[in-house]
C-alpha cells in the first residue's frame, strides 16, 4: 500500500524527468519549450511537498489564537507561486522568441535554426562556413 | 544612512519601468535621466562605504531573524554593489542605429537598467530564494539584450537568445530543485540560519542540493558543462551586452556560489567539485579560444576559461582562497569588458585585423596592456592575481592545478601573442578601416587606467582586498549579525 506522499514525490521526480529529458533530447523548438514547462511544474511540486503536512490544516487562523492546531508551512507555497509567476513570465517570453525565430529562419527544427546561425556567425566575421568536421586552419602570422 | 542601500536595487527597478513613460515625453530626458541615476547610485554606494566602516544587516519591515528579508551588507557587497554601477556606466548604450525607433531605444535602456536592479540586489541579499528572484530577473534581462542584437535583432540573435534562455531556465529547474532540497532538510532558507544548521546538510542528499545550486547559478558564472550558450550569445549580442554579461554577471553568480560555499557547505567534496569543474573549464576555455578564427569567439572562450580559474581559486579552503578568488574575479571583471570594447570594431575574422594597429594605435596599445595582463607580467596585475592562486594552490599542495594553471597560460599567451602580431603585422591590401567609438575608447581607456593604478599601489588595494577577504570569510560574524537585533 503506497500512500499518498510517496506517489506524489514519484509524480515529481517522474515530472522532472520527462521535462529535462525532452529538454534535451527534443529537436523541436515548440517541444523544448514544453519540456520545460513539464520539469518547472516537477520542480514545483516537489518544492510545495517540502513543506507539507499531511495531518495538517490551512495556514490560516480562524479559531482562537491559543488554540491553533498544526498548519502547513505556508512558506513553500509562497515560494512556488514566486516560482510559477515567473515560470510563465520565462515561457511567454521564450514563445515570442520561437515567433521570431519562426519569421527569420522558416524552421523551428533545432539543428537547423543552429546552422543557420551558425552561418550569419560566420558571414558577420567574414569567415567561411564552420563545419565541426573541419580543422582548424593553422596559417599563422 | 544604512536604509539607504535599498536604493540601490528599488531605485532601477522603478526606473526601468518608468522609461517607456518618460519617453512619451521625451527621449532625450530618459537618455539622460538614466546614467544619471546610476552616476548618483554609485556615489551613494561610496557614501555608505566611508560612513558605515563595519559590515551591517537590513532586516527588511524589522522582521528579526530568519522570517524576514535579510539584506547582508558588508565590504563584499558594496564592492561589488559599486561595480555594478560603475561598469554599466562604462558600458552603457550610448550608441543606437539611425533606423531604430525610440521605443527599441528606450527598451535597451529598460532592459538595462533591469539588469542593475537584479544585479545590485544580488550582491546584497542574505536568502537563497530571494537570490534565486533576483537571479531570474537578470536572466530575463539578459535574454532581452541578447535578443537586441548586434546592431538590429535578427534571426541569429532571436536563436541565440532561445538557446541561451533554455540552458537557463533548466538551470534554474535546477536551482529551484536544489532550493527544495535544502528547504526540505532545514526547513529554512536564510543564509544565515542555514549556516547555523549546516550539519544537516552534510549528507548525500544536502550534496546533492549544492550540485543542484552549482549547475543553475552556474549557468550564467559560465561554469564547465552549463556554458554552451557563451560563445553564441556573445556572438549575437552588442559588444557593450557581452562585456556586461562576462565581466559583471557571471562574477554575480560566482557570488552566490561562493556564498553557498562559505556559509553552508565547508565540506571537501563541495571544494573538489569545484576545483574539477573550474580544471575542465579552464582547459576547455583555453583550447577553445585557440582555435577560434575570430575576436569575438575567442574572448567568449577566454572568458569561461577565466571563470575556471577563479572557480580554482575559491576551491582554496579558507581566507587564501576567498583572497585569490576575489582577485582573479576582479581582474577578469576590470580586463575582459575592456577586451570586449576593443573587439567592437574588431569583431571579425582574426585574418583581417592584419595591421589595424596603424590605423587604431591607442585601441592596439590597450589590447596589449590587458593582454598582458591577462598573461601574467610582473607590473600588472594579472601578474599578482596569478601569484596568489598559484601560492594559495601549492599551499594545498594541489600540483595538478598548477600544473593545469601553468600550461593554460602558455595556450593562452599563443593566442593573444597571434592576435597582436597580426595587429602589428604589414599588410599591402589595407582592408576598409573603421573607427573605434569615441565612448568605446574613453570607456577602455578608463578601464585601462584602473588597472594602471591597482598596478602601482598594488600594496594597499591588497591590503584592502585582504580585509574584504576576511570579512567575508568571517561565518560567525554572518551568523550573529544576520540573526541577532541587527546591529
Amino acid at each position: 500500500m503506497f500512500d499518498i506522499a510517496s506517489i506524489l514525490f514519484a509524480g515529481a521526480t517522474g515530472l522532472l524527468v520527462i521535462g529535462i529529458g525532452g529538454m534535451v533530447l527534443s529537436e523541436h523548438l515548440y517541444r523544448m519549450l514544453l519540456a520545460l514547462a513539464i520539469a518547472e511544474a516537477g520542480a514545483n511540486l516537489m518544492l510545495v511537498l517540502a513543506g507539507f503536512k499531511w495531518s495538517a490544516s490551512a495556514p490560516i487562523i480562524t479559531v482562537s489564537v491559543e488554540s491553533i492546531p498544526a498548519m502547513v508551512d505556508p512558506v513553500p507555497q509562497a515560494m512556488v507561486l514566486t516560482a510559477i509567476v515567473i515560470g510563465v513570465g520565462v515561457q511567454a517570453l521564450a514563445l515570442t522568441m520561437i515567433i521570431r525565430i519562426r519569421n527569420a529562419y522558416g524552421t523551428l527544427n533545432m539543428r537547423e535554426v543552429k546552422l543557420k546561425m551558425e552561418q550569419e556567425f560566420a558571414d558577420m566575421a567574414d569567415l567561411p562556413i564552420e563545419t565541426r568536421s573541419v580543422p582548424a586552419r593553422n596559417d599563422q602570422s | 544612512m544604512k536604509e539607504l542601500i535599498v536604493l540601490t536595487f528599488a531605485v532601477p527597478l522603478l526606473m526601468a519601468f518608468l522609461l517607456p513613460t518618460i519617453s512619451r515625453v521625451s527621449f532625450t530626458l530618459s537618455k539622460l535621466i538614466a546614467p544619471l541615476v546610476l552616476l548618483a547610485l554609485a556615489i551613494m554606494v561610496v557614501c555608505i562605504w566611508n560612513f558605515h566602516t563595519e559590515t551591517f544587516v537590513l532586516h527588511i519591515g524589522n522582521f528579526i531573524g530568519p522570517q524576514g528579508i535579510v539584506f547582508y551588507v558588508d565590504r563584499l557587497a558594496l564592492l561589488f554593489a559599486f561595480a555594478i554601477f560603475a561598469m554599466t556606466l562604462l558600458m552603457w548604450p550610448w550608441y543606437f542605429e539611425k533606423d531604430e525607433s525610440s521605443d527599441t531605444r528606450t527598451r535597451k535602456l529598460s532592459l538595462t537598467l533591469l539588469l542593475v536592479a537584479a544585479s545590485a540586489g544580488m550582491s546584497l541579499s542574505g536568502d537563497i530564494f530571494n537570490l534565486y528572484v533576483f537571479y531570474e530577473l537578470l536572466a530575463v534581462a539578459s535574454y532581452g539584450l541578447i535578443a537586441a542584437g548586434n546592431k538590429k535583432p535578427a534571426g541569429n540573435s532571436y536563436a541565440a537568445a532561445f538557446r541561451y534562455l533554455m540552458i537557463s531556465a533548466l538551470g534554474s529547474v535546477f536551482a529551484l530543485l536544489g532550493i527544495a532540497l535544502i528547504y526540505f532538510q532545514t526547513g529554512t532558507l536564510n543564509l544565515a540560519h542555514l549556516s547555523e544548521m549546516k550539519e544537516l546538510l552534510n549528507n548525500p542528499a544536502g550534496l546533492i542540493a549544492f550540485v543542484f545550486i552549482l549547475l543553475g547559478f552556474g549557468v550564467k558564472a559560465e561554469l564547465f558543462p552549463v556554458n554552451s550558450w557563451v560563445p553564441e550569445a556573445y556572438m549575437a549580442s552588442s559588444k557593450r551586452v557581452a562585456g556586461l554579461l562576462a565581466g559583471l554577471v557571471s562574477k554575480l553568480a560566482v557570488l552566490v556560489i561562493i556564498k553557498a560555499l562559505v556559509l553552508i557547505y565547508p565540506q571537501d567534496e563541495a571544494r573538489q567539485l569545484l576545483l574539477f569543474l573550474g580544471i575542465a573549464g579552464v582547459i576547455v576555455g583555453e583550447f577553445s579560444a585557440m582555435k577560434a578564427q575570430d575576436m569575438t569567439r575567442m574572448l567568449s572562450w577566454s572568458s569561461i576559461a577565466q571563470l575556471g580559474l577563479v572557480f580554482i581559486a575559491f576551491s582554496i579552503p579558507g581566507k587564501a582562497g576567498m583572497l585569490a578568488g576575489l582577485a582573479v574575479a576582479l581582474h577578469h571583471l576590470i580586463s575582459k569588458p575592456a577586451m570586449f570594447l576593443i573587439a567592437e570594431r574588431w569583431g571579425g575574422s582574426l585574418q583581417n585585423l592584419k595591421g589595424r594597429a596603424q590605423s587604431s594605435p591607442i585601441m592596439a596599445a590597450l589590447l596589449i596592456l590587458f593582454a598582458l595582463s591577462m598573461v601574467g607580467i610582473p607590473p600588472l596585475p594579472g601578474f599578482w592575481v596569478k601569484f596568489l592562486l598559484l601560492s594559495g594552490l601549492s599551499a594545498q599542495q594541489a600540483w595538478l592545478a598548477i600544473a593545469v594553471v601553468l600550461i593554460m597560460t602558455v595556450v593562452e599567451t599563443n593566442y593573444l601573442y597571434r592576435v597582436i602580431s597580426s595587429l602589428y603585422s604589414r599588410d599591402e591590401q589595407q582592408s576598409v578601416t573603421s573607427r573605434h567609438r569615441t565612448a568605446d575608447t574613453f570607456s577602455a581607456l578608463i578601464l585601462a587606467g584602473v588597472l594602471i593604478f591597482v598596478s602601482v599601489q598594488v600594496q594597499t588595494v591588497g591590503q584592502a582586498l585582504d580585509e574584504i577577504a576576511q570579512d567575508a570569510v568571517d561565518v560567525k560574524s554572518y551568523i550573529d549579525l544576520s540573526l541577532g537585533g541587527g546591529s
